[in-house]
């Protein structure tokens, strides 16, 4: 099972490579999920509990015994249909495995990408009038801010 | 479904939903920009004439000329789908999103069921922690909820300094 989810690494790359192509198509959606990973990939863990587990507490989720990673998704929401009539490859689906003792630095690193990568988003103002002079002449602004 | 004003209270109120529902609770964070044509766009454009024009016509002229409609913008939605609940925060802009990644981290933590080591921690955090076995009894106002709020803020002071 382990097997269909990328390395951590693996998914930064791929993810700013989606992030990429969604630039350089002009628009476009980028979903990122995250979820705790609800299902044993590793017979060494039991998690999830078994069934007679639960019934006898269940609340048991509220306080696992050990650390649980947590499962992150990205996508870039395509519908297989609408791809099929595009004749483009397949919908991108993105995903890993962040284990407990590596989920702050992960975060670090997707932060990161994140900031690069959602470059449609509005820069900061510095003032009302630079507002208006940047809708006029949006490159050169950009610019500025860069340097 | 609730959307939120501000990106502290969608913390705070995800960070509730998930330590009541930490399995089933996920955070579907959407980044979307819209192309020109789309019908969301010119739609909001058609609309926005109509709703000022009645009121004064000289102004409007010169504000809703520059009919620039957020074209993108960072959506971030907690749902849990045994209670059904939604927690949502729209923002369209680009300094924020370094802090939203930052608070999906935190939140991912309480997924992780790791500690807590956010800054505003509630009672209910606190008792939460204590309650776990396996975790350490330290207080979850620990010392090490420090060190992203720097970051963070360092990052800006950076940029500010370089221009």
């Amino acid at each position: 099972m382990a097997s269909i989810h990328m390395s951590n690494e693996e998914f930064f790359t791929r993810l700013a490579e989606l992030f990429d192509s969604r630039r350089n198509k002009g628009h476009g959606t980028v979903f990122l999920t995250q979820k705790r990973l609800t299902y044993a990939f590793d017979d060494e863990t039991d998690f999830p509990p078994s069934a007679e587990k639960v019934s006898d507490d269940p609340l048991w989720d509220l306080h696992p015994p050990h650390p649980v990673p947590v499962l992150i998704r990205a996508t870039d929401g395509a519908s297989k249909e609408k791809r099929r009539d595009r004749k483009k490859d397949d919908k991108v689906k993105l995903s890993t495995i962040v284990q407990p003792d590596a989920l702050d630095s992960f975060y670090v690193r997707y932060a990161e990408i994140c900031k690069t990568g959602m470059s449609a988003l509005k820069k900061r103002d510095r003032s009302k009038r630079k507002k208006v002079a940047k809708k006029k002449k949006a490159g050169g602004v950009d610019d500025g801010n860069k340097a | 479904m609730p959307q939120f004003e501000t990106s502290q209270e969608w913390l705070t109120q995800s960070s509730l939903l998930l330590q009541a529902r930490p399995t089933t609770t996920r955070i579907t964070s959407k980044y979307n920009v819209l192309s020109p044509t789309s019908a969301k766009i010119t739609k909001k454009r058609s609309k926005r004439p109509l709703k000022t024009n009645p009121e004064s016509t000289t102004t409007t002229t010169t504000t809703a000329t520059p009919p620039e409609a957020p074209l993108a913008a960072f959506i971030l939605k907690t749902y849990d789908p045994v209670s059904g609940a939604c927690l949502k925060y729209k923002t369209d802009k680009a300094a924020e999103v370094g802090r939203l990644v930052g608070c999906l981290g935190r939140l991912g933590r309480s997924m992780a069921a790791l500690p807590e080591m956010g800054e505003d921690q509630t009672p209910d955090h606190k008792d939460d922690v204590e309650d776990r076995p396996e975790q350490k009894n330290t207080p979850a106002s620990a010392v090490v909820s420090t060190p992203p709020q720097t970051q963070g803020s360092g990052g800006k002071k950076k940029k500010k300094g370089r221009k």
